[in-house]
């Protein structure tokens, strides 16, 4: 107990995947159990209530990846709700054209709805948190006035019937287990979407942004995905939502239905399944409790739920994590093991240099980097050191293509590499870690790290949301390169632990550890050691000379001189965006000029 | 007022549950009728749902006192839908599947009411409807369903009635609100006008929370319309439309919906002139005549519930015809002395001039929309009284 | 027809740059849109008219009892809805919790008030120019508030104090501003603002317990299209709107005037997202 523990990589770690997919499936499978045996009870009613729970399921399974695990509040998201409802009531009824199967109509709405969902949806891509909550309750009004004006196809006012289902759905109970059926499906392919890189992506484009992006994930392309996804089941849910009310008009999509469904994946907690399924149940079921108090049910509503945004503010998710909540050892030391490095590093590659140019990068008036160039080769460490303000991170962010130069080119190798598109560098070979850790703090550290490999995954979106077999290979190759690295920093014993547990030095080696399993040719590290003490910056400075052996070109930025001149080969001082000095260590250290400005005497 | 602790909301549940299972397991006999009652009382549109809530609560309180029927109390069992269309869905479904009850009165907005009525059809529980609505009623369709209050037709019959062959209009405006009722009652009343060969020069939907509405109306005089009909029952709409009017100082008659003469209304107009030459379709029963007299039936009603019903602040049409709501159900019960859906059912579709308060109901089992057209007739706006009016001048 | 739009539009324009104006302040103190910024414009409008209207009292008394009250449900906010939520890590449950707060008030209103939209009284017996009260009432009251928080922002400390605390809060606290109470009064100032804009706009809009969601969604157009916190923004966004959306009224009505509006303010935020009139964006990386 008093000695320090140290993480070594000895640990196994195994992934022991089937108990853990039992243990999860469980829940789900309860639920269900207990849904499938309500018609049992010959009671219409419970089974009303139970069918609306899955319909408004069959949406909110969709929408959790949108607003739980991307973080994008569409609040308005009734309005596909409306869209699926009218194109499916109007097609089985014949109205406008000759009458459809109410089955194939449900098709038609969930292609129409996922169509409108990326159109609803895009908007996130340019705008703020809230100002795109206001615009999706914009598009829901302007739905729910279309409905009413545009009489002749959607009956305005008056509505339309909702579509009979037939065959051996027909019946009310046969229905209820078209409902049921729907809700299990979706629940199957929103589960995979959420363990899958996909998933994780999502967070991570939630959380770490810039980091989800310096791995290689596509924002634009992430939100379009889940926008699709998200759209389709809101529209079928619509469809058959229509069909419970067997009569829709515009005044049955309400604001208060737009808002239990945002309510159920927040009270769920974000980032889950299980939460917001358990949560749409229990705010389809509480009005109905409340339903006795006539005119107080909603005030009673409202206060539940801002009780329980007050006390429970991660959700349900958070309260039934109890893995996650295991003690931890209070003085841990992180320990390296080097042996591990080599199976990381799979990619031939033709070995290339990192060339920069003639950067000039200016933020208003002031001229951070002023016609920079610089060399890493690889296999080699270069440090970058100078005074603070003097460009070291700007350089390191034009390189990562957050910034596109105001002159200048960054190669590698032959290809110059497309300024201010930071989602290509992981696939090109270039990794990076940051100066503040930038990590998903819901997920676990293993996951975390699995983020780094995004690139690497060959599974299509449609694969992973139905776990094929290429998707599986994908996982399972994540998986092992994420282990392989966690043991290479010293973290696998924490490789389960939700990552804002841990220290901020933890969290360092953790984003390193995300970089590896990029398996990148070239790894930039943004003042790796702030924050570490002595015997950890030593064991920082053995890891990235054991990486830069197995032929990775390293760029480290630091302010710690102890360990630039302990480990690079080459050091280069900037100050005030211009390169004062560059050459060796012994060079730089004899440097008066470089003493004078920054090293002190 | 029920408590609002989670035990007093668990136990008031379970209170009913528990009920219930009392309900069922009782003999016949002491059965208690079981009225079920779906309305919005909070949310828009609840002005109505309010009123009728008063009538229905002190007739069945009163039958009761009285020693219920056949020894069988009656029983009401409310739900708020608030103009939810999935709350009346829920509703409706429980009170014909879960509570088992032997008859339901409403729900009383039209989005609730079409959702609802084929729901109540498939369980074979017999209704009773006052919303407007033409298709909510239909023997072959839902043989359960009979509306014992006005059908859209018949308001718009009686309106269009007196604008042309009393007021003598020839140019006609039609506004309505943007609502499922107004857009579809602006759309009625203009096919209406133009059957029976008069000229519609303006026909426009507003929305209910316009501020002005004094270009609509401008547009409206600019094409000399020589009446404007009014079908919107929101509160907030009809008051600004009678104040436009006498801010630009147009002495055109408004003619339409029975709302426009309701005291929310007159508390929002800025003269009390503003609410001159305003008709409104109203009832004979709900009327005074030209002195100032109820009929007999109805003037006994009031002289049994002032004190006991508030009619200032509310409309004496919602009272009485929820009174008769309440009363349909228990006389068919007495009558047949049965609570089964088919006597119920049975015994309304033989029902010939009924002596409700509201009106003479008759029903056949081809004929669900039991109020005699003859009743209805246009009413003053402005003399409200006791929640009544006074018969429109052009009336005997 | 004119005269009507540009009154209407202008007086309806300064109601929702009040509102906009309250947003404003709420975030600028806590980095938090709140939702109950429609709902204080409601109640100033319910309670002016249950204080003057039907409790009859004075004027005076019955602003400054509306304002007062606003303030303390502005500070309700803050205590209840905004700081248990800033404290933990999840930033955008604040939506979640400003919107129960909104529905608990908007539906006991509903129930203790009315349901319909009642009336709201005549505050004074003076019309200027030829103008009703309830065209430059409003007005006024934008120009007072916009032109008030300038001078409180820029030439006292306390103001500037609040504009410390904005910037940098950390750092204000080390400066030993008192940071919390800075926060709350910018909360009860913020209620007061809002129910002024209620208050000023109840002949119009009425006391009506329905009024909280077009005045959170129109509230906050002028926000969104002046650049947050940019109150300057917000007069000119706030009128432009109220314009725009009375002419849309009249010349196409009803239904289509309503999607007129929503579709063009999305266009706009798609084309300038952080507002017409720029607001400098921070560096994400």
């Amino acid at each position: 107990m008093s000695e320090p523990v140290a993480l070594t990589a000895g640990i196994t770690g195994t992934d022991r995947p089937l108990p853990r997919g039992l243990r999860a499936l469980a829940p789900f499978a309860a639920l269900f159990a207990i849904a499938a045996v309500v018609p049992l009870t010959g009671n219409a009613y419970l089974g009303l209530i139970a069918g609306r729970a899955a319909v408004y399921w069959v949406l909110v399974s969709g929408l959790t990846l949108v607003v739980g695990f991307a973080g994008q509040l569409a609040i308005g998201w009734v309005a596909l709700l409306t869209l699926g409802a009218y194109v499916t009531s109007v097609l089985a009824a014949g109205t406008v054209l000759p009458p459809i199967s109410p089955y194939l109509a449900l098709v038609v709405a969930g292609a129409a709805g996922a169509l409108v969902g990326v159109v609803i949806g895009l908007p996130a891509l340019r705008l703020r948190t809230f100002y795109f909550a206001m615009a999706t309750l914009g598009f829901a009004t302007i739905l729910n006035q279309i409905a009413l004006a545009w009489q002749s196809v959607t009956g305005g006012g008056v509505g339309v019937a909702g579509p009979i289902f037939g065959g051996p759905f027909g019946s009310t109970w046969g229905f209820y287990y078209f409902c049921l059926a729907a809700a299990a499906l979706c629940t199957w392919l929103s589960a995979n979407l959420a363990a899958s890189r996909f998933g994780r992506a999502l967070l991570a484009l939630r959380d770490a942004e810039v980091a989800a992006e310096a791995s290689g994930i596509s924002k634009p392309l992430m939100l379009v995905s889940v926008f699709l996804f998200a759209g389709a089941t809101a529209a079928i849910s619509g469809g058959l939502f229509a069909s419970l009310q067997t009569y829709i008009t515009p005044d049955a999509f309400t604001f208060d239905l737009s808002i239990l469904f945002f309510m159920a994946i927040l009270i769920g907690g974000r980032g889950s399944i299980l939460g917001p399924l358990l949560s749409t149940v229990l705010l389809t079921i509480l009005p109905e409790i409340a339903a006795p108090l006539a005119a107080w049910s909603t005030f009673l509503y409202g206060a539940l739920l801002l009780a329980i945004v007050l006390l429970v503010p991660g959700g349900i998710a958070n309260m039934l994590d109890f893995g996650g909540r295991r003690p931890l050892e209070t003085r841990r030391v992180i320990a390296p093991a080097q042996s591990m490095l080599p199976a990381l590093f799979v990619t031939a590659r033709q070995p290339a240099t990192l060339r920069l140019a003639g950067i000039v990068q200016s933020f208003g008036g002031v001229r951070a980097v002023d016609d920079l160039s610089l060399t890493v080769m690889p296999g080699k460490i270069h440090g970058l050191i100078g005074p603070n303000g003097s460009g070291k991170t700007t350089v390191l962010n034009v390189i990562s293509g957050f910034y596109p130069p105001d002159a200048g080119t960054v190669r590698l190798g032959d290809a110059t590499l497309p300024s201010g598109a930071p989602a290509t560098r992981a696939g090109a070979g270039i990794a990076r870690t940051f100066q503040k850790p930038r990590i998903v703090g819901d997920a676990t550290v293993l996951a975390n790290t699995m983020v780094g490999g995004s690139a690497l995954g060959r599974a299509s979106f449609i694969e992973a949301m139905l776990n094929l077999g290429r998707h599986r290979g994908d996982e399972k190759l994540l998986r092992e390169r994420a282990w392989l690295a966690l043991r290479a920093v010293g973290l696998a014993d924490l490789a389960e632990i939700r990552a804002d547990r841990l220290q901020h030095t933890e969290l360092r080696f953790v984003e390193i550890a995300r970089a590896l399993v990029s398996d990148p040719a070239f790894l930039l590290l943004d003042e790796p050691a702030a924050g570490l003490s002595s015997d950890e910056i030593e064991c920082l400075g053995s890891l990235i000379t054991a990486i830069s052996r197995m032929g990775v070109g390293v760029l480290l930025v630091e302010h710690h001189v102890d360990l630039v001149f302990g480990i690079c080969e080459r050091v280069t001082v900037l100050n005030l965006g211009r390169e004062l000095a560059a050459g060796t260590p012994a060079e730089i250290l004899a440097n008066q000029e470089v003493n004078d400005a920054y090293l002190g005497s | 007022m029920t408590a609002l602790t989670r035990r007093g909301v668990i136990s008031g549940s379970l209170g009913i549950g528990a009920a219930n299972l009392l309900a069922r397991r009782a003999s016949a006999a002491a059965e208690p009728i079981r009225f079920g009652w779906l309305t919005a009382l909070t949310g828009p549109n609840s002005a109505a749902g309010i009123g009728f809530n008063r009538a229905v609560t002190y007739t069945a309180a009163k039958i009761n006192a009285a020693g219920g029927i056949n020894g069988r109390q009656i029983e009401i069992i409310t739900r708020d839908t608030q103009g939810d269309p999935a709350k009346a869905v829920n509703a409706a479904v429980e009170m014909a599947s879960s509570v088992k009850v032997h008859a339901v009165f409403g729900p009383t907005n039209s989005g609730e009411s079409l959702a609802t009525t084929p729901i109540l059809a498939r369980f074979n529980v017999p209704s009773l409807q006052v919303v407007q609505l033409d298709n909510l009623i239909d023997p072959v369709k839902y043989p359960n369903a009979f509306r014992f209050a006005p059908s859209n037709t018949q308001w718009d019959d009686a309106n269009r009635h007196y604008c042309l062959d009393i007021l003598k209009a020839k140019k006609i405006a039609v506004l309505g609100d943007n609502t499922g009722y107004g857009t579809t009652a602006v759309g009625a009343a203009v096919a209406g006008f133009k059957k029976a060969g008069a000229e519609v020069v303006y026909a426009e939907v507003i929305d209910a929370n316009a501020p002005d509405v004094s270009p609509n109306l401008l547009h409206a005089r600019g094409v000399a319309a020589d009446v404007v009909v009014v079908w919107t029952s929101s509160t907030g709409l009809n008051a600004r439309l009678m104040n436009a009017r006498g801010q630009i100082g147009w002495d055109v008659p408004f003619s339409g919906h029975p709302s426009m003469g309701s005291g929310d209304v007159a508390r929002l107009l800025e003269k009390p002139d503003y609410w001159k030459n305003t008709y409104v379709v109203g009832y004979r029963s709900c009327s005074f005549d030209a002195d100032g007299k109820f009929p007999s039936r109805t003037q006994a009603f009031i002289d049994e519930v002032t004190g006991k019903i508030e009619l200032s602040d509310t409309t004496l049409y919602w009272i009485v015809s929820a009174s008769d709501a309440v009363h349909l159900v228990a006389d068919a019960v007495a009558k047949t002395g049965s609570s089964d859906a088919s006597a119920i059912i049975g015994h309304w579709n033989q029902l010939s001039k009924w002596p409700g308060v509201f009106g003479d109901i008759s029903f056949t089992a081809t004929q669900h929309n039991g109020y005699p057209t003859e009743e209805i007739v246009m009413s003053l706006a402005n003399s409200q009284r006791q929640g009544a009016f006074t018969l429109a001048p052009g009336y005997a | 027809m004119l005269r009507s739009i540009i009154s209407y539009g202008l007086a309806m324009g300064a109601v929702y740059a009040l509102i906009a104006v309250t947003y404003n302040v709420m975030h600028s103190v806590s980095r938090v849109f709140s939702f109950t910024a429609g709902l204080l414009g409601m109640l100033g409008g319910v309670f002016g008219a249950l204080f003057i209207g039907r409790m009859g009292l004075p004027v005076l008394v019955g602003m400054v009892a509306t304002l007062g009250c606003c303030a303390i449900i502005g500070v309700i906010t803050e205590f209840v809805a905004v700081r248990p939520v800033l404290r933990s890590l999840d930033q955008h449950l604040y939506v979640l919790s400003t919107l129960a707060l909104m529905l608990l008030f908007q539906q006991f209103t509903a129930i203790e008030w009315s349901t319909e939209p009642q009336p709201f009284p005549a505050l004074v017996d003076l019309t200027v120019a030829g103008i009703d009260q309830r065209f430059w009432m409003p007005v006024l009251a934008l120009a007072a508030t916009v032109g008030g928080l300038e001078l409180l922002y820029r030439h006292s400390v306390v103001g500037r104090a609040f504009l410390a605390i904005a910037e940098d809060n950390f750092a204000a606290r080390a400066l030993g501003l008192p940071e919390r109470n800075l926060r709350i009064a910018s909360y009860a100032l913020a209620g007061a603002i809002g129910g002024l804009a209620g208050f000023t706009g109840g002949r119009i809009m009425l006391a009506f317990f329905a009024n909280v969601s077009p005045l959170n969604f129109y509230g906050f157009v002028p926000v969104a299209l002046g650049g947050i916190g940019n109150n300057r923004g917000a007069v000119v966004g706030g009128l432009a709107l109220g314009l725009f959306q009375q002419a849309a009224n009249f010349l196409v009505g009803g239904v289509f005037a309503s999607i007129a509006v929503y579709g063009v303010f999305i266009v706009i935020l798609l084309l300038a997202p952080e507002g017409l009139l720029r607001a400098p964006v921070t560096r994400r990386v």
